[in-house]
């Protein structure tokens, strides 16, 4: 077996990892805090990485620059759609499955929305880099790889750092920890649920423009991106942010490994195997809930 | 007295003319038949929707020609149209609740070839015509009477055009290794069978023969693969996502073999849209153009150009209307909207599309039908055969545009 193509499949795999890490991250949060299954977060991804597309074809605004807007953007949004469908079924009997029917609705309004926006077809962002790579040695990086990568570890960091290092964000994990004696201690829980719902979605929104640099998008992908979604989350464990990154760069090193080694046809097989047998040893994914 | 009986007389003159315009207008008045109500489902929202919404524009851009023309046997049509939202599940579902529950008079063809080939059985157990795109050949050779391609799509002809181009290409000059990526479904496995008898005839080694699961998140180490084996010629057996992903990366990683062949997702106007000049010099295949000399094409063209602002009908809308004007040519031709009748007069006789004039064999299909294709400066230009070619070829592939 070529070394050089090992490594560079094993490159290659590690950087998409971590993009499905990012877009993952969001979705782990909403449901490790509030216990909601956010079915349309993926949805929401997309419709980052459409204003990303919107605004570079008609401002030629740079989708890592995009960000900037749409991130925000999403962020406001997210607080008012908490406020209007999340927030009521929070009361509900059965959260998860509430959320689940509720969320799964959701996505459906959102794509058709997309679509009747954007239309069906097809899309590619294509910033001035978008077919270049840096090349060292026998190595290439594609340049959206490294920009969506970039913006990865940039969005995980962040993240990390906000929910260890902010007031809120440690409001955060202790009303995910202990929701009781985090309200006792003076902890809004309703603010927090709807910042955490919020952080989300904008995050969703980096993720979506990270993965619209590596793939086309059509209004329907985020379904697609949903089973990645599942698949970081459930390995690196539920409200993990670490855990989710780890996640990702596993099943990036498995799915580059397995596109040395295998028939390219084998790769899925591979890995969504190598997931069941993961969760047969480690149910509760990579790092229990405590952590962070 | 007189001056009424005139009075009278002239009322019922003009009310007997009125009459007799009303019943000598087919489509309209008192003498009109009822609506023929033509039913079926299309993926107008899910994975398949851009290519479905086309089919039913041309669909839609038929019905309205047939209708100002007086409708068919004299009768309007109108279409009862599901959005099988690209489940084939729903699809066959539709095709069910279009004949037993709408008891619609005739079924429109379905896309992609996955849903249609899981309509032709449904069709054939309730004895109604389906002329559609079928599901590439494996379709056709279950036995079913009742379906027709026309024209079809059909994968393994999908090469025929770009080969036969090739083999004129002096043998020295010709690639010497493929590498060849295919989807795993159906579509692009019906894709390799011309890659196979071909390579073979013109003694082109494949050093690279893999299949790959959708979605094809990276196509980095398929091209590392493809280059370092210096694979002149390439495959790239798949539809719009991968595609675009495989193209994307060899343009990234500077692989630039003589020649690059896309499957499937090359054929949408998205590609020329969304990828631009690094979409150029891609080979593929057609089975209907708008460059071509058949009647209707110029109508087509020209609709598509004032609609859309498209200089050429897009592929899609042309099957959209090609299927239709099979069916309308056959219900003419039997004079009844009786199925077995409609069937067996298109088992018997010759129906003239955009596709040019085709004939039925017992499978249901016509006569071979491909002509090779390059996207030539944003353009999908007919290269093969020879006396239908809009341009010659650009070979060997330019270097990519930096």
């Amino acid at each position: 077996m070529d070394a050089v193509l090992i490594i560079q499949s094993l490159i290659s795999g590690i950087m998409m990892g971590m993009v499905y890490a990012l877009l993952g991250v969001g979705f782990s949060l909403t449901w490790g805090v509030m216990h909601v299954i956010h079915i349309s977060h993926a949805a929401f991804g997309l419709i980052g990485a459409y204003l990303s597309y919107s605004l570079l074809q008609y401002c030629g605004v740079d989708p890592v620059v995009s960000a900037a807007v749409s991130v925000p953007l999403l962020f406001i949004t997210a607080c008012g759609l908490y406020q209007l469908l999340i927030r009521p079924i929070t009361r509900a009997q059965n959260i998860v499955m509430a959320s689940m029917i509720l969320t799964f609705g959701l996505a459906i309004i959102l794509e058709n929305i997309m679509a009747l926006i954007w239309k069906a077809d097809p899309r590619v962002l294509t910033p001035t880099y978008s077919s270049g790579a840096l090349i060292a040695g026998p190595f290439y990086f594609q340049y959206p790889h490294l920009v969506g990568f970039g913006l990865s570890v940039l969005g995980i960091t962040a993240i990390y750092l906000f929910l260890k290092k902010t007031y809120t964000g440690m409001a955060v994990r202790a009303a995910w920890q202990q929701p009781e004696a985090a309200q006792l201690y003076g902890v809004n829980l309703y603010r927090i649920s709807m910042i955490t719902f919020a952080l989300a979605v904008s995050t969703a929104g980096a993720g979506g423009i990270s993965l619209a640099l590596l793939n086309s998008f059509e209004p329907h992908s985020h379904n697609l991106w949903l089973i990645y979604l599942f698949l970081v989350v459930i390995v690196g464990g539920v409200g993990n942010v670490i855990g989710t990154a780890l996640a990702g760069l596993i099943i990036g090193v498995i799915t580059g490994l397995s596109m040395a080694f295998l028939p390219f046809q084998w790769v899925n097989l591979v890995t969504f195997g190598l997931l069941m047998i993961f969760l047969i040893f480690r149910p509760h994914g990579l790092i229990k809930q405590e952590g962070m | 007295m007189k001056e009424n009986r005139i009075k009278d007389f002239s009322m019922f003159l003009i009310t007997a003319v009125l009459c007799g315009l009303m019943l000598m207008t087919p489509a309209a008045g008192f003498g009109a038949g009822k609506t023929i109500v033509i039913g079926g489902s299309l993926p107008l929202t899910g994975a398949y929707a851009e290519t479905g919404q086309w089919i039913e524009k041309g669909m839609r851009f038929w019905a309205d020609e047939i209708n100002t023309k007086g409708g068919l046997l004299g009768r309007p049509v109108e279409f009862k149209i599901y959005d099988d939202q690209s489940d084939v599940g729903k699809a066959v579902t539709f095709a069910e609740k279009v004949i037993t529950v709408d008891k619609a008079d005739l079924l429109f063809g379905g896309y992609p070839g996955t849903a249609a080939r899981a309509v032709m059985p449904v069709a054939e157990k309730h004895k109604y015509v389906y002329v559609s795109m079928g599901g590439h050949m494996k379709s056709f050779l279950q036995g079913y009477t009742y379906s027709f391609g026309a024209p079809p799509l059909m994968g393994e002809w999908w090469y025929e055009g770009f080969f036969q181009w090739l083999a004129t290409v002096p043998a020295e000059k010709r690639p010497q290794k493929a590498a060849v990526y295919t989807i795993n479904n159906p579509v692009g496995l019906s894709l390799i069978d011309s890659i196979d008898r071909w390579t073979k005839k013109l003694n082109i080694k494949i050093v690279i023969n893999e299949k790959y699961n959708a979605p094809l998140a990276d196509a980095t180490a398929l091209i590392v693969k493809a280059k370092q084996s210096q694979c002149d010629i390439l495959f790239a057996n798949g539809f719009f996502p991968d595609g675009v992903t495989m193209m994307k990366a060899a343009k990234a990683l500077d692989y630039n073999p003589k020649a690059i062949v896309q499957g499937i997702g090359s054929v949408v106007p998205a590609w020329v849209k969304e990828l631009g000049k690094d979409g150029d010099y891609v080979f593929s295949g057609t089975v209907l153009s708008g460059q071509l000399k058949y009647p209707g094409n110029d109508k087509l063209n020209a609709y598509v150009k004032k609609t859309y602002n498209l200089n050429e009908y897009p592929l899609y809308f042309g099957f959209g209307y090609a299927w239709m004007q099979t069916l309308e040519q056959a219900v003419t031709g039997a004079k009844t909207l009786e199925q077995t009748k409609i069937r067996d007069w298109l088992k018997k006789n010759e129906v003239n599309t955009i596709a040019g004039s085709l004939t039925f064999d017992e499978r249901g299909l016509p006569a071979p039908i491909n002509f090779g294709t390059q996207l030539i400066n944003g353009k999908v230009e007919l290269i093969s055969p020879k006396n239908i070619q809009t341009r010659e070829p650009v070979y060997p592939k330019p270097a990519w545009e930096k």
